[in-house]
């Protein structure tokens, strides 16, 4: 019984990889036939109808495809694609992050380069700014469904009864703070139970304080050198918003989702989030109400030596796999999931994602405060990816790790960095 | 002279008693948590429900569901797997002749000595070649695997103390080992039958890390891991969230305060040898 | 009967074709042990000695690529900061475990059964199982709650008591994080060690009490010298049992913490599941791994020589 293990275990080691498409033909012909398997990121309630629309819609108009739906969410996408790597069991189509996520798939050959298919006609009805986030070694492999991008939430009533207006400047923003503050009301709710959100912030004050030529290079562990004096600035401000904005080091025993819930519940003034959690926040059936939402961007300070119109954020979407027996029929399903049409559905509740089509977003439909948002993507000089998912997870976890450390005051900025540069030096 | 063995007593209640408030105190919490609304629970860690309606402990129901059906599937079968084969080893190892006994006694006990978490990393590697991760039949593989040496550790401490006249005089009588297991000794086994049976559900039903990572599916996850993921998935539903606790906590505690008689019967003969 | 100096072969000799006869009915024979043989050793052995393999190679999930390795990854437990901190996390687990587990279950199972009615002995018995019965999971989260500041119940009643200064967040920081979930960990493990402890008190032949009763020995010196020395088998076991699971937690740090913040509260375990799951890199986790077995491998031989040396005396 102890060989059939073993053998089993030879053969998945010693499988290569069969008959694989590594480059997509923009001319090759589809036939309408067969069977395609298409894992996403849309597994919980409220996503979860999405794809099965898209799929059944598909289905119809072409009877001799089956589409198999693998539904995952959030949290177990990453598990369940781990698993499928490792037995060579690949999707036709696949969700994936931007940043090293990607690039470990494409590393690994199992993303097909689409390049030339983006290049075409169709590649144009895709925002370009999302497009490239999924370029590699300049070359594309990775279709953009949705933007999310990172702003700060707030509630119009509090900020009307103490009088404080949408603030400009990151100082501004300060004074606001020390203003809710005196009035007995919490500034920013945060919960940094899970690291990330406060990376978040990181992030966003990075984009504002180095210059992107320089994240760019850092990003990289091959040329990273991480001695720009921006980073400790941007460390040093963060810091300072967490006293005086926030309740401090007992962010890091609270969870996001209570943070998000003060909001909601007006008992907090602002909220750190994601687009995409714009209808979390403030819906029919929370105590803070839509039209009591509204949305900034986390502002740059008046010294800004980085580029202050620059916002933190990332698009998702989809890959193909290079072991898929039918490339042209998950290509041509990809482009029916980013047709105009579907892209409005996406970007309207319930599922309140925005489209990363062009035109794939309908005002009348979205709630106001996401419209708004696109519009802040669209306008901003770039987007700056998350740095957990943009650096080598050696690096990430430094910085995951760090930022925590010094929102909890167990770590000064000097030595957030020293951290992230061994790191750096450890990746290589 | 009465005094401080008075003394004495009530400080022993006393003990007892503060005890019990700290263990059933942290549950009743939980539980009343389930019908309060999600800004209550924010507002203080005390007080009453404004209403005892039902609508959290449905949606936790509705929830929960699933992972309540993939649980019970993967414990009851486990269960019945686990203490048959362990039976049938124990008799196997205690009631006839058997080459290289006390080997076979080594291997098998000697399996309780063994890590899961170290089995882990090539665990996955192995189950996904033989194409069953994120099933859960490789659950019940697993529990069955990992739970064997340890339940025919009971089984077989409980059966060396079985008397060997009713074996002889079945034997006499010409009945087969396969009959006498059946017929004589597994009956007579079922105190400790009982308590393994009980401390396997136990177990299986509470299992968190292999559940955790040999199952991704929505359908395929069991209760423990079902209930953690609910943290983010729920989000902010926190009173959904503790009624899916008191729910998926209830069912064994019901089964222990059910069987807990025999359950300690079971091992009172048993263990301590 | 043949004088088998004169034939020697006599004694064995026997027909041809028996000998495989006699083969087929030994391997029979083994038919009782067969599945649990082969289900133990495909899926708890062999996966102990596959980790050490793995433990020596480069392994990347995106290529599919395994490369050897030799001794690097164990090489790189020696490194690694965390390995001292889990392992000194993992340490404190088992010492305050036996503290509350073994000699706590143990003080509380003596007082238990040294009471009067059996129906009480019973009910309190069956209370103090009840948080064990419970899944890691759930009392993982339930104490995660507690443990909020603001809204959790220990915070509320601190500051009920007037003890507001002592109140932290537990979870949070990172000298309190670990010690937060081994508290819980005693409380939902003591009931369960206060059974077993109460089973082998009751084996303890009630003569011996009533002999020493009439020596005039108080109840105090009576689990003294009664007792405590009559259990002593069972204590042995739960201090291996309780110092091999603490080396072993998974569960309880993953579902509070995750090993934050920052590392703080990671134990052998939870470190062994972020290397091989995320950060990718199983080769080390299976050095992780090893370590582990070894620790655990330790703790049974002692176990195994203090069996060896009680019955020899």
């Amino acid at each position: 019984m102890r060989l059939i293990p073993l053998a089993a275990l030879l053969a998945v080691l010693s499988t290569p990889l069969a008959a694989e498409t590594l480059v997509a033909d923009p001319a090759a012909p589809v036939t309408h036939e067969g069977n395609l398997r298409v894992m996403t990121k849309f597994g919980s309630e409220r996503l979860r109808p999405y794809f099965e629309t898209l799929a059944a819609a598909y289905m119809a108009a072409h009877p001799g495809v089956t589409i198999e739906l693998i539904q995952e969410d959030d949290d177990s996408v990453k598990a369940k694609t781990k698993t499928l790597l490792a037995s060579n069991a690949m999707p036709d189509v696949f969700f994936s992050w931007t940043g090293t996520w990607g690039g470990n798939l494409v590393r690994g050959q199992r993303a097909v380069d689409l390049t030339e298919v983006l290049d075409s006609d169709w590649g144009k009805t895709l925002a370009p700014s999302a497009v490239d986030a999924f370029a590699y070694g300049g070359k594309k492999y990775g279709v953009p469904l949705y933007l999310d991008a990172k702003f700060m939430g707030y509630s119009k009533p509090i900020f009307a009864e103490a009088g404080i207006e949408v603030p400009e400047t990151f100082e501004d923003l300060l004074a606001a703070c020390d203003r809710l503050k005196a009035k007995g009301i919490t500034p920013i709710a945060v919960g940094n139970k899970s690291p990330w959100v406060g990376l978040h912030y990181v992030g966003q004050m990075l984009a504002h304080d180095v210059p992107r030529a320089v994240l760019e290079a850092d990003f990289d562990p091959a040329t990273a050198t991480y001695t720009d004096p921006g980073y400790v600035t941007t460390l040093n401000r963060l810091s300072e918003l967490a006293a005086r904005c926030t309740v401090g080091p007992e962010m890091n025993g609270i969870a996001y989702q209570s943070a998000l819930q003060m909001l909601s519940d007006g008992k907090a003034a602002m909220y750190y989030q994601e687009i995409i959690e714009f209808d979390n926040s403030a819906s029919a059936s929370t105590v803070l109400k839509p039209e009591e939402f509204g949305h900034f961007i986390l502002p740059a300070p008046k010294e800004a030596k980085g580029d202050p119109m620059a916002l933190e954020g990332a698009p998702e979407g989809y890959m193909i796999s290079t072991a898929s027996e039918n490339v042209p029929l998950a290509l041509d399903f990809l482009k029916f999931a980013t047709t105009p049409e579907n892209g409005k559905l996406l970007s309207a509740p319930p599922y309140g994602q925005p489209s990363a089509v062009v035109g794939g977003a309908d005002p009348a439909t979205m709630n106001p405060s996401v419209v708004g948002g696109l519009q802040d993507i669209a306008e901003a000089s770039y987007l700056i990816q998350w740095l957990d998912t943009v650096n080598h997870p050696k690096v990430a976890t430094a910085w995951l790790n760090g930022s925590q450390a010094l929102l909890g005051g167990t770590m000064t900025a000097e030595e957030v960095m020293e951290g992230v540069r061994a790191a750096a030096e450890d990746a290589k | 002279m009465s005094f401080w063995p008075a003394m004495a007593r009530a400080f022993l209640w006393a003990l007892l008693l503060s005890l019990g408030v700290l263990v059933i105190y942290p549950l009743l919490w939980m539980a009343l948590n389930g019908f309060r609304s999600n800004s209550q629970i924010f507002d203080t860690p005390f007080g009453l429900p404004d209403s005892w309606a039902l609508t959290h402990y449905a949606a936790a129901w509705e929830a929960t569901r699933g992972f309540l059906a993939a649980s019970l599937l993967v414990t009851l079968v486990s269960t019945v797997t686990t203490v048959a084969i362990s039976a049938w080893t124990a008799y196997g190892l205690t009631r006839t002749p058997m080459p290289g006994q006390p080997l076979f006694v080594a291997f098998i006990l000697g399996g309780m000595m063994l890590s899961p978490t170290v089995a882990l990393v090539p665990l996955v590697r192995m189950l996904q070649g033989l194409g069953i991760y994120d099933t859960q039949g490789a659950l019940i593989l697993l529990y069955t695997a990992f739970r064997v040496p340890f339940t025919t550790f009971l089984i077989r401490a409980y059966m060396l103390d079985l008397p060997r006249d009713l074996d002889e005089a079945a034997t006499m009588d010409g009945a087969s080992p396969g009959t006498i297991f059946r017929r004589i000794i597994l009956p007579l086994c079922s105190p400790i039958l009982i308590s393994c049976i009980v401390l396997h559900i136990l177990f299986a039903w509470n299992e968190y890390l292999f559940a955790m990572i040999f199952t991704n599916s929505p359908g395929v996850q069991t209760l423990p891991v079902g209930l953690s993921s609910m943290l983010s998935k729920q989000g902010t539903n926190f009173a959904t969230l503790f009624a899916a606790m008191t729910i998926s906590a209830l069912p064994i505690v019901i089964l222990f305060f059910l069987t807990q008689r025999y359950f300690i019967r079971g091992l009172t003969e048993g263990i301590g040898k | 009967m043949t004088d088998i100096h004169q034939d020697p072969g006599a004694a064995t000799r026997q027909e041809p074709g028996a000998t495989s006869r006699r083969v087929i009915q030994e391997f029979w024979r083994l038919r009782w042990v067969a599945v649990a043989v082969a289900l133990v050793g495909s899926f708890v052995y062999w996966p102990i000695i596959d980790n050490f393999r793995v433990s020596l190679t480069h392994q990347d999930i995106f290529t599919g690529e395994t490369s050897p390795a030799g001794l690097e990854n164990y090489l790189r437990l020696t490194e690694d900061p965390v390995i001292g901190l889990a392992l000194w996390n993992n340490l404190a687990y088992a010492v305050i475990s036996v503290l509350f587990q073994v000699f706590g279950a143990f003080l509380l199972a003596a007082i238990i059964e040294g009471l009067g009615s059996p129906r009480a002995r019973a009910f309190w018995r069956a209370v103090y199982f009840i948080p064990s019965a419970i899944s890691t999971t759930v009392t993982g989260l339930l104490f995660y709650f507690i443990y909020q500041p603001d809204m959790g119940l220990l915070d509320g009643i601190l500051k009920g008591l007037g003890l507001g200064y002592w109140s932290r967040v537990w979870l949070g920081n990172p000298d309190t994080a670990i010690y937060a979930i081994i508290a819980m960990s005693q409380w939902q493990g003591f009931g369960y060690a206060a059974l077993l402890f109460s089973v082998a008190i009751q084996k303890i032949p009630a003569e011996l009490y009533d002999a020493a009763r009439m020596d005039g020995a108080g109840a105090l010196r009576q689990i003294w010298s009664i007792t405590l020395p009559m259990t002593r088998e069972m204590t042995g076991m739960m201090v291996i049992i309780t110092v091999t699971g603490a080396f072993q937690v998974f569960n309880e740090v993953m579902v509070m913490t995750g090993g934050g913040p920052n590392n703080a509260s990671q134990v052998l375990g939870t470190w062994l599941y972020e290397q091989g799951f995320n950060q990718n890199d199983m080769g080390y986790a299976a050095a992780i791994g090893s370590l582990i077995f070894a620790v655990t491998m330790a703790c049974g031989l002692a176990q195994l020589w203090l069996n060896a040396r009680r019955r020899v005396t």
